[in-house]
């Protein structure tokens, strides 16, 4: 039946006076994906080559067109060189760990740790306080704030509910699709056709969609950041 | 006839109409809330293959910012199926 599907294991942990809940879940598929990417660094790292003279090994050069493909996609869209160089690693960080997380659900029985809403608004709100400390690096604080101001000073309610908006609408859209795959999922198997369909709908949810949004929620942590650092 | 009738709606409490507010809430909720993402998210697919055949050499740059701007046109929906996922599962 479908009524587990609302339903999460919970701890409950009180800690003077304050009560922390936690969803173990969620919390293991997360150190899972984190095993999992850091494991796999390692596992690279020993392919690469030490001299640089040498011949390039195959390891080397998938990841040398893997990382070019990253830098391709996400800094093309930052206002200057030195924007990108430093936010590369962030952005394609949040990119991996939101893949594989996404990928993750494909195996039976594993939860993508982006079902759980928390988890997409922690990033969500990384990256908010990301824009907002680079803005005021490249600004200053002064000319950050007066920017909200901007174009007339009656709109400064509207752009700060704005910037408010946009980070839970970032971790909405991720939340939404991954949850809303996984539901549908779950009812089709449940209901409909248990056999061969859900294989496909994985497919084309865990795999298809998984690195659409990936892609998508990096690619908008970039445009949020330089409209920011811009603006 | 009417006495059957009657037994019936007496059969119907609170709860019942409750639940059947919440289905047909969150059917309306996705159904309509479907239909702006759809038109948005044509729109923008059917002007990036107009401008992809003009100019094949942008390709890369065109599905870039199609995709992103689709991510932004599918937040309604988005929206509309947080909602009916609350009316569904989560009020009880």
């Amino acid at each position: 039946m479908l009524e587990h599907l609302g339903e999460k294991l919970i701890l409950h942990i009180p800690i003077g006076g304050v009560t922390i809940d936690v969803d173990v879940m969620t919390m293991i598929m997360s150190w899972v994906v984190i095993v999992l990417l850091v494991g796999l660094a390692f596992l690279l790292r020993r392919g690469l080559r030490q001299d640089v003279e040498a011949k390039p090994t195959r390891v080397q050069a998938l990841l040398d067109g893997l990382i070019d493909l990253l830098q391709k996609q996400f800094t093309d869209n930052f206002s200057s060189e030195r924007l990108a160089r430093e936010l590369f690693p962030f952005v394609s960080t949040l990119f991996l760990f939101v893949l594989f997380s996404n990928w993750l659900s494909i195996i039976p029985y594993l939860q993508s740790p982006t079902q759980n809403l928390n988890v997409t608004l922690g990033f969500a709100v990384l990256v908010l306080v990301m824009s907002q400390v680079l803005a005021i690096r490249a600004k200053g604080v002064k000319k950050h704030l007066a920017s909200y101001a901007q174009p007339y000073a009656f709109i400064l309610p509207l752009n700060i509910v704005g910037e408010f908006g946009r980070t839970l609408s970032h971790a909405f859209r991720l939340f939404g699709n991954v949850f809303g795959g996984a539901i549908l999922i779950a009812v089709v198997t449940d209901r409909f056709a248990p056999v061969v369909v859900p294989a496909g709908l994985n497919a084309f949810f865990g795999l298809f969609v998984g690195a659409v949004q990936a892609f998508v929620f990096a690619l908008l942590a970039v445009a949020y950041i330089n409209v920011s650092v811009e603006g | 006839m009417l006495q059957d009738a009657q037994q019936v709606a007496n059969g119907i409490s609170g709860a019942d109409i409750a639940s059947l507010g919440r289905y047909i809430g969150a059917g309306i909720a996705m159904g309509l809330g479907a239909i702006g993402p759809g038109i948005g998210e044509g729109i923008a697919a059917a002007h990036t293959v107009d401008a992809m055949a003009r100019q094949p050499e942008m390709e890369g740059a065109l599905l870039r910012t199609m995709v992103l701007g689709q991510a932004i046109a599918e937040s309604t929906g988005i929206y509309s199926l947080v909602v009916a996922i609350v009316l569904l599962f989560v009020m009880k």
